[in-house]
């Protein structure tokens, strides 16, 4: 169809703001469960590492209220996405202070939280690494003496008797031939801390264990049927006998995929059987006892030839994987295929390794690797740029990736603009233009970094969707992916609403909440993917509906197919120019003259969509056909002023270009951008402090602060860029992560333009930026 | 120990057996099914429970249910009461300033507070007002330039 | 939050009585922004708790012949909006401004903010640069004590068990006096401060006096009587700089997970140059 769009690429209201801002959405914890619900706390380890000895819930089980105790004696069976390296409750040690040990279940969080005190737990210390540098030295204490014996899937390479859980090489060209080729060269390390998703909703889970063996789990959850798999796996309860529902999230980021407390609540359900158990985290334990992103300490070594193209580029990355790496793993993995970041280079080293530290636990979150490389490579960009006497911008326009590009892993790249974005970047935030500072002490300066992501998943993640028609040609769409509040909802529906020829207003999405018992499966919600992936799902869905009403009236009218479209509601025939409403006749079907007898039906559509070209990589090289669906990039442009007297930052404003592929809502993509630039920038601020013993202190909003609106810079304005994907729905990808990506290493080069000063170590600060200026003499 | 309080809930006396140690915010949600103001970390920090009471924002988490004791709490659930979306709504949803939704009926609330008595408020003042809301999903800009809109409209 | 009994006595007596319960440990209620937090925590244990806010006096702000009464049961915001408290002691508006967000400061209270006596609470430093007295009474008798004499430790005050603090007195100072609250934290708006600066000052015949308190760099909020000599020496350039050193001086911050002490003895210099430079720019324009 070569007719312009009429939903998709429309800015269209939210499917779900009007619920929202009412208040009557309800998210887990607003569900009733009645006066039956108990409520269960979890132990947590006060050590950073340690084997248990023993563990004693006598005293605890005799508090009356209490119902149940749990823990690792209850959970033999390992639990895991890509690596299974853990068991729900810890059997016989503890890896980081902060996890969970057991559980308590009782009538009220009171008497639970009284319990806990009642568990003698018998420890003993072993030494703890928390670096992920020295945690890969072959003198580190090892927090996984059996990784050898883990169910690992067959892209991770973990390395037993070490703490590496993933070591992804990446081999192209011959770097040590090309080092004498380069004219300048730069050697340096970076390093991001642990930080958090702090979604406003904290993690939560209800489940139930009837006694008839059937379980429920409710959760904030991204990944309802991924958890659905791992519990069903851990716990041998067969997949159609534990339904997972999952309404409206309050923030995910990435947190509230894969498993985090939910299987430990199951198991505490499956200890009352018959009673359902709710078990919230308090914000502290949301900090210390969920999901993190990983820290990183990266090595670089990148050198240009004389007109400043990249010439050699060798890294070398450790992720700070935490105590179980059953999805870090894979980030170690994506930053190992895209070690580069959107640059052309020919000869390439890179060692990405995913280690084992008696830390959090380190999963998805927003950018999934590429965050945490980027901060080194876009400041090392800047630097050669500088070193050469070239343009910071100029630099990236000769080295970026372009469409059919040889990328680091041997794979075509298929279409992107990176350039446009740059110059679109470059553009808004006056690139070349010093501009003076708006007050007294101050310094102002500009920056730009630009990204990559591709979907980090297994070759083979499924979307799947059915459309369904009421009598009055609504349609309810099923989908199995969830709103996190990046607009899916409302992205499905236009999708569906186009390809159907139907009005956006008729589309019902029938989505809250996800229930694996009714939902059609979705691999998870992560990897920016589910435009694209249920996109195309949910379009095959419509297609295949849409064919269905055609082929019906096309009989009918005894007419070709070919002649017909739906377009309003009502299928048309470009032929003889007649009219069928939709109405009714998508449930009643069609009568025959004098009503003899009748035809079609109620129409049912049902699509699914699955990658079949991703391909293995070379475990020693990294080099295969296909490594990755496709790439989303852009450029971030930030302009921000110093304040000498206290070294706090504050951002005047952010320009950010994505090439989306296609824009289904454009103003839904502004609003990522514009979230992800805060998230971005709050995150240059962000990090886990610990004690010497590994514990942490700042485990609450009062000394772990995210940004808030006195923080918000005064404009962001984003900009759209489309290349179409070839396999996207109406040439779309996901864009939700790469908003956030790049700003930490903009803002750092903009500092450095303002103060002629670089940070290589996050998190940033006031103190630290004043206490450098104060070094350099700058005050 | 348990207290008999009387207050006003969205204009509605109502008469609650509430525990000492319990907070508004739970008896909001639990014994009133009230379950707009959310739990967002019990400690005054995040606003995600912000409601008004006797017209002014207040964090339920850290106001004893007894407290309530002869006082008008007003929530979310009361802002389009009349049937119509209340100006402040009308301009989050225009203006997609509603993400993931669970810090909404706190900025609502909050921003309804602030107006009554700041009618005309510049964006630094509202940027300040708003601070003890936090937000991880839009980046606030929206939700800012919402307030002002609709102060106009309020006003 | 582990259980404890509730209780809002009429009167003082009742009140008293309460407080003194054989073999309770029983706390003063107010705002509740601190006690919730911290009985959450399980840092605050308690039996009971006696709410004070509705007794007689604890929500007044008015002028007596004394000077200025604020009631110990007087919200943040209530002062920060009080036209009589900006009419002659605006810089402890400035500093009840200051504290947390709009939905804290409608609960927290001035008494509250003192008995809590964290090292970097906002309303000490304008307290003491104002010469407040704090009124302590109990069952027994009432008291006056000088906020120079108030607190003694991280979290220590004069207050003993079985006190209620009423409110504090300010005298009402010279006409032409201005102050100002410097608050220096992490990031912008609602948290902690790192550093805080109360400046002011006043005519004293031809010249000025100054005062100077400086919150959040030592156990209990200081003032810096070198600094303040210094000002009264002059403000130009100069002696705003060596003051500012004098401040930094006095100063005995601690490094946390907050900032470090280098950091906070730099702020306070830089902080102090703040204050004293808007306090004169307050002068200046009259209002």
């Amino acid at each position: 169809m070569t007719t312009e769009c009429v939903t998709v690429g429309k800015s269209v209201t939210r499917i779900d703001a009007a619920e929202k801002v009412t208040g009557s959405v309800q998210y887990v914890d607003d569900l009733p469960f009645g006066p039956s619900l108990l409520y269960g706390k979890l132990l947590h380890s006060p050590h950073a590492h340690a084997l248990i000895k023993h563990l004693d819930a006598t005293k605890a089980l005799a508090l009356p209220g209490v119902k149940a105790v749990v823990s690792g004696k209850d959970t033999p069976k390992p639990i895991g996405l890509y690596l299974k390296d853990r068991t729900i409750f810890p059997i016989d040690r503890v890896r980081y202070v902060g996890e969970v040990v057991a559980g308590v279940v009782a009538t009220s969080e009171e008497i639970a939280e009284k319990a806990l005190e009642l568990i003698e737990v018998d420890y003993e210390l072993l030494p703890a690494v928390f670096d992920p540098y020295l945690a890969a030295q072959p003198d580190a204490p090892l927090l996984h003496p059996d990784l050898g014996k883990y169910e690992v899937v067959n892209f991770v390479f973990p390395e037993p008797g070490t703490n590496v859980s993933e070591h992804f090489k990446l081999r192209k060209g011959d770097v040590d031939a090309a080092w004498p080729k380069c004219t300048a060269i730069i050697e340096d390390t970076f390093s991001l801390p642990q930080i958090q998703h702090v979604p406003i909703e904290p993690h939560i889970a209800v489940a139930r264990w009837d006694k008839d063996n059937q379980v429920t789990l409710w959760a904030a959850s991204q990944s309802p049927f991924a958890q659905r798999d791992l519990i069903a796996q851990s716990l041998d309860i067969p997949h159609g006998d534990l339904r997972v529902i999952a309404p409206y999230v309050g923030g995910g980021f990435g947190g509230k995929a894969g498993i985090s407390i939910e299987a430990n609540v199951v198991v505490m359900a499956r200890a009352v059987k018959g009673t359902p158990v709710k078990v919230r985290m308090t914000r502290e334990e949301e900090f210390l006892s969920t999901n993190v992103r990983q820290s990183l300490v990266g090595k670089y070594k990148i050198g240009v030839d004389g007109e400043g193209n990249l010439t050699a580029m060798q890294v070398e990355y450790y992720f700070g994987g935490g105590s179980s790496n059953e999805y870090g793993t894979n980030i170690a993995r994506a930053a190992g295929y895209s070690c580069t970041g959107p640059y052309d280079c020919p000869n390439v080293k890179g060692d990405s390794r995913c280690v084992y530290t008696n830390t959090q636990i380190g999963s998805a979150m927003r950018g999934f690797g590429m965050p945490e490389i980027h901060w080194g490579l876009e400041q090392i960009m800047d630097r050669l740029a500088d070193q050469i006497g070239m343009d910071r911008v100029e630099f990236r326009k000769r080295n970026c990736v372009r469409t059919g590009d040889t990328i680091v892993t041997g794979m075509k790249m298929p279409a992107i603009d990176l350039i446009k974005c740059i110059d679109l970047a470059a553009k808004g935030i006056g690139w070349g233009k010093k501009e003076a500072p708006t007050g007294p002490n101050k310094l102002r300066g500009k920056g730009i970094a630009i990204m990559w992501k591709a979907p980090a998943m297994p070759p083979n993640p499924g979307s799947s969707a059915i459309i369904r028609f009421n009598e009055d040609a609504t349609a309810n769409v099923f989908v199995g992916g969830q709103e996190l509040g990046q607009g899916t909802f409302t992205v499905m529906a236009q999708i569906a609403a186009e390809t159907l020829g139907i009005p956006y207003e008729s589309i019902r999405m029938t989505v809250n909440p996800i229930d694996t018992r009714y939902s059609p499966y979705e691999w998870q919600t992560v990897a920016s993917r589910l435009t694209w992936s249920m996109g195309n799902a949910v379009k095959a869905a419509a297609e295949d509906a849409r064919f269905k009403i055609l082929d019906t009236v096309a009989k009918y009218w005894k007419e070709d197919i070919k002649d017909l479209d739906i377009k309003n509601g009502v299928v048309v025939s470009y032929k003889s120019e007649r009219e069928q409403p939709l109405k009714k006749m998508v449930v009643y079907g069609l009568p025959n003259e004098n009503y003899e007898g009748w035809q079609g039906g109620p129409i049912v559509g049902s699509g699914k969509f699955m990658p079949t070209y991703v391909t293995n990589l070379d475990p020693d090289t990294g080099q295969g056909t296909r490594a990755v669906v496709h790439y989303t990039v852009g450029a971030q442009a930030v302009d921000l002023e110093v304040d000498t007297e206290t070294g706090i930052v504050e951002v005047l404003k952010i320009v950010s270009a994505y090439d989306v592929g296609k824009a289904i809502n454009p103003d839904l993509v502004l609003t990522q951008i514009e979230g992800g630039a805060v998230h971005g920038m709050s995150s240059a601020f962000e990090g886990y402090i610990y004690d010497e013993k590994g514990k942490m202190l700042n485990h609450s909003l009062v000394d772990y602060k995210i940004a808030t609106s006195m923080d918000a810079p005064r404009k962001i304005q984003g900009e759209i860029v489309e290349s179409a994907v070839e396999d996207g729905p109406y040439g779309a990808r996901g864009v939700g992560e790469h908003v956030m990506v790049q700003t930490a290493p903009a803002m750092a080069n903009a500092i450095a333009d303002a103060l002629g000063i670089r940070f290589n170590h996050l998190p940033l600060s006031a103190e630290k930026i004043y206490l450098a200026m104060l070094e350099k003499g700058i005050v | 120990m348990l207290h008999e309080i009387t207050f006003k809930v969205n204009d509605e006396t109502v008469t609650l057996a509430v525990k000492s140690h319990h907070t508004l915010l739970k008896a909001l949600r639990e014994q009133l099914g009230l379950t707009g103001a959310k739990i967002g970390c019990e400690n005054g920090e995040c606003g995600a429970c912000t409601v008004l009471m006797d017209g002014e924002p207040v964090n339920a988490c850290l106001v004893l249910a007894v407290e309530a004791e002869g006082h008008s709490i007003e929530t979310i659930e009361n802002l389009n009461k009349s049937g119509e979306l209340h100006p402040l709504q009308k301009a989050f949803v225009k203006n997609n300033a509603i993400q993931c939704g669970f810090c909404t009926p706190g900025m609502l609330m909050m921003a309804k507070g602030y107006l009554a008595k700041n009618p005309n408020p510049t964006e630094d003042e509202v940027r300040e007002a708003l601070v003890g809301n936090l937000c991880r999903c839009t980046g606030y800009i929206r939700i800012i330039e919402s307030v002002l809109e609709a102060a106009k409209e309020v006003a | 939050m582990q259980p404890f009994d509730y209780y809002k006595p009429k009167d003082f007596d009742e009140a008293f009585h309460l407080l003194n319960t054989p073999g309770k440990v029983v706390y003063p209620y107010a705002g509740g922004t601190d006690f919730i937090p911290m009985s959450r925590d399980g840092v605050w244990k308690c039996d009971a708790v006696v709410d004070i806010k509705g007794l007689p006096g604890m929500r007044d702000i008015q002028e007596t012949p004394e000077g200025l009464f604020v009631g110990a049961a007087v919200r943040m915001n209530d002062i920060a909006s009080s036209e009589l408290v900006a009419s002659h002691w605006d810089v402890l508006a400035q500093g009840a401004a200051s504290v947390g967000s709009q939905q804290i400061r409608n609960r927290a209270t001035l008494g509250g903010n003192m008995c809590t006596a964290s090292p970097c609470a906002d309303t000490p430093p304008a307290l003491c640069v104002l010469n407040a007295s704090v009124i302590i009474r109990n069952a027994q008798s009432e008291r006056r004590v000088p906020i120079a004499d108030f607190f003694k430790w991280v979290r220590k005050t004069a207050v003993q068990l079985g006190d209620i603090v009423i409110g504090v007195v300010i005298p009402r100072p010279a006409k032409g006096a201005y102050g100002s609250y410097i608050k220096l934290s992490r990031r912008k708006g609602s948290d902690l401060s790192l550093v805080s600066v109360a400046a002011f000052t006043y005519p004293n015949g031809k010249a000025a006096n100054w005062k100077l308190a400086l919150g959040a760099v030592a156990p209990i909020p200081v003032r810096s009587p070198e600094a303040e000599a210094i000002l009264e020496d002059g403000t130009d350039e100069e002696h705003i700089e060596r003051a500012a050193k004098a401040a930094a001086d006095t100063s005995k911050p601690i490094s946390d997970v907050r900032a470090s002490e280098k950091y906070r003895k730099l702020m306070v210099a830089n902080m102090t140059k703040r204050a004293v430079r808007m306090t004169l720019e307050r002068r200046g324009k009259g209002g």
